[in-house]
């Protein structure tokens, strides 16, 4: 039970776990994109 | 070296040696001393956490691996992010919930004791090893480029990490850390900083950034599916998810870090604040290296970046060969200037022929240099086998000894020391805290008072801090020994992982079913290796990660397919 509310705790920011994970994954393919671009773009 | 350098320097080292023991004073139990009573917040977890992983060897290697072969080193880290997702939501609320000290506590409570001690051993030997080369690699290139004595150099870093983490255990660890990577940042940021104002007039960040992709320094990311190269954007992704997931969910130098958070709120933010920002971070030490090549383009460098090796060639047999290579570098480095100068004023008029012919002339220049280098690196190799070719680590070192203005050059040498310091310090603290829990507590007095608990666990520590400086006094005497700790820390955490992955993921396999697919698994991850070696075929050492993990899981469903099968005849 108490796990459960642990697990269950919310995040400071962004109200869900899932939620923050997405931004986490979200930045990450941007900065890939971002990174891809300036390989071309100076290439 | 100034004496503000020196002031800079020593008052730094000694502050956050003095603040740690000062303010962690005082665990009354192991679970203050290993722990920290779970007494952190996120910030200090993420600090922490990134820290550990950066040892003084980022701080000189990165920006020289940039400076030889560009930017495409952050793909190792693409799969970080991934991995520390995967060990804030499953890792994590286990660990917590079973109230572990050490991550192999957990072993035993999903499998069986021999899993444990497997698991716990293999990390001690793997990290024991590693503690030692952590003090010895930033004390050789501090020892050969400031003629610092090199024991009294690894004393020196030996003896404050272990002042300060026998005092405080994991509290003053992560505190002593929070600092370090603050001085870390300041000092990474004031270089970079440093670096762009010595570019030639007029020449901005922008153009340089363009100029170094023209020459092939900027290609950070890279699709093509070589399972040669070492680092594309499939093999961070897959590989590098592996390695960080190993190294994170299942090393204890880390998995001690986040499990002292006063929640599993703020050791899953500790992660996140790592997933964020370990990338750019990357980025921008490997950026700084290439801030540094295109700085020596228009700046004379060296020919090779180790001098006590460049003067022991320039006195040996091949002397008159190695002049008249250097004397061939100086006339390269005075037509690749001028080549770089007509790159510049073509792209300013922005007459793509006249930029076409600058480029070829630039790359013909840049393979010139290379043959230079070539040559040199193979006479001094005639002149000595034992001399080490590869200079990289000595690079952004002679740079801020020759270019950075009084007090930065004391500053810079803060951030590499601060790095070995914060490192070991994890090191000692989970080497103490894995032979306690998971060895002594466990198997000879698992009834002695926390007192006792507590004065084993400073003495362990102690213990460690003296057997990491023995072997960094002794790791001179080892040619490949760095390489060796390397490839033994890949060798072994697939394999590890795999044994985690079952544990997590997958209830059908048991206890001795997973312990014989890991000494399997170990086994044929080590015969690949040599197969390497021998050059039988080529593979990046980060695919071990990933074959040692699934062998594990493969030979774990065959033999407790086997053992059922058995067992239900």
């Amino acid at each position: 039970m108490e796990n459960k509310k642990e697990n269950d705790e919310k995040p400071p920011f962004f109200s869900s776990w899932s939620r923050i994970y997405m931004v986490v994954l979200g930045f990450l393919g941007l900065l890939i994109i971002l990174f891809y671009w300036l390989t071309l773009a100076v290439r | 070296m100034s004496s503000l350098d020196w002031l800079v320097l020593s008052s730094t080292l000694i502050f956050i040696v003095s603040y740690g023991v000062w303010r962690t004073r005082g665990s009354k139990d192991i679970s203050g001393y290993l722990k920290g009573d779970n007494t952190m917040k996120w910030g200090t977890v993420g600090l922490s956490v990134m820290a550990t992983q950066a040892s003084a060897i980022t701080f000189l290697s990165t920006p020289g691996q940039a400076y030889e072969s560009g930017m495409d080193f952050v793909q190792n880290y693409f799969g970080l992010p991934l991995a520390l997702i995967i060990v804030a939501a499953v890792f994590i609320p286990i660990f917590y919930r079973l109230k572990v000290y050490t991550a192999y506590e957990y072993l035993e409570n999903r499998f069986d004791h021999r899993t444990r001690i497997l698991g716990a051993l293999l990390f001690l030997v793997q990290r024991g090893l590693a503690a030692g080369i952590t003090i010895y690699a930033p004390a050789i290139v501090l020892s050969t480029m400031l003629g610092w004595n090199l024991t009294f150099t690894i004393l020196v870093v030996g003896i404050l990490v272990i002042i300060y983490t026998v005092s405080g255990g994991t509290r003053a660890v992560s505190l002593t850390q929070k600092y370090q990577m603050g001085v870390i940042m300041l000092g990474m940021v004031i270089a970079f900083i440093l670096i762009l104002q010595k570019m030639p007039e007029g020449v901005g960040l922008g153009s340089m950034v363009s100029l170094a992709g023209n020459m092939g320094k900027m290609e950070v990311v890279d699709f093509s599916l070589d399972f040669s190269k070492r680092y594309t954007f499939w093999s961070g992704i897959t590989g590098g998810l592996f390695l960080a997931l190993s190294y994170f969910g299942t090393d204890q130098s880390q998995v001690s870090r986040y499990i002292g958070a006063s929640s599993i709120t703020e050791s899953r933010m500790g992660l996140m604040f790592n997933a964020i920002f370990k990338i750019p971070m990357q980025f921008f030490i490997l950026l700084t290296g290439v801030m540094v090549f295109m700085f020596y383009q228009f700046e004379k460098p060296p020919v090779f970046f180790k001098q006590v090796a460049m003067e022991q060639g320039l006195s040996g047999p091949y002397a008159e060969e190695m002049r008249a290579a250097n004397e061939a570098h100086d006339q390269n480095f005075i037509l690749k200037k001028e080549a770089l100068e007509q790159l510049l004023q073509a792209r300013a008029s922005e007459d793509p022929v006249a930029m076409a012919e600058a480029r070829d002339l630039v790359d013909q220049r840049l393979a010139e240099h290379k043959a230079i280098r070539t040559e040199v690196k193979d006479l001094l190799v005639k002149t000595d086998d034992r001399i080490e070719v590869k200079d990289s680590d000595y690079v952004f070192l002679t740079f801020v000894l020759n270019y950075l203005p009084a007090g930065f050059i004391g500053l810079l040498l803060a951030v590499i020391l601060s790095a070995a310091m914060s490192s070991t310090s994890s090191e000692l603290n989970a080497l103490a805290s894995t032979s306690m829990v998971d060895f002594y507590k466990r198997w000879f007095y698992p009834d002695a008072s926390p007192k006792h608990y507590l004065t084993v666990s400073k003495l362990l520590t102690a213990g460690w801090g003296v057997l990491a400086i023995t072997f960094a006094l002794l790791a001179y005497m080892a040619e490949n020994l760095i390489e060796m700790v390397n490839i033994v820390g890949s060798l072994f955490y697939g394999t590890i992982l795999g044994i985690f992955i079952v544990g997590f993921f997958i209830k059908y396999i048991r206890g001795i079913a997973v312990f014989w697919a890991a000494l399997l698994a170990e086994a044929l991850v080590i015969t690949l290796h040599f197969l390497t070696v021998y050059e039988i075929f080529v593979l990046s050492y980060l695919w071990y990660n990933v074959i040692g993990c699934a062998l594990v899981i493969v030979f774990g469903f065959i033999f407790q397919f086997l053992k059922t099968e058995k067992q239900l005849s």
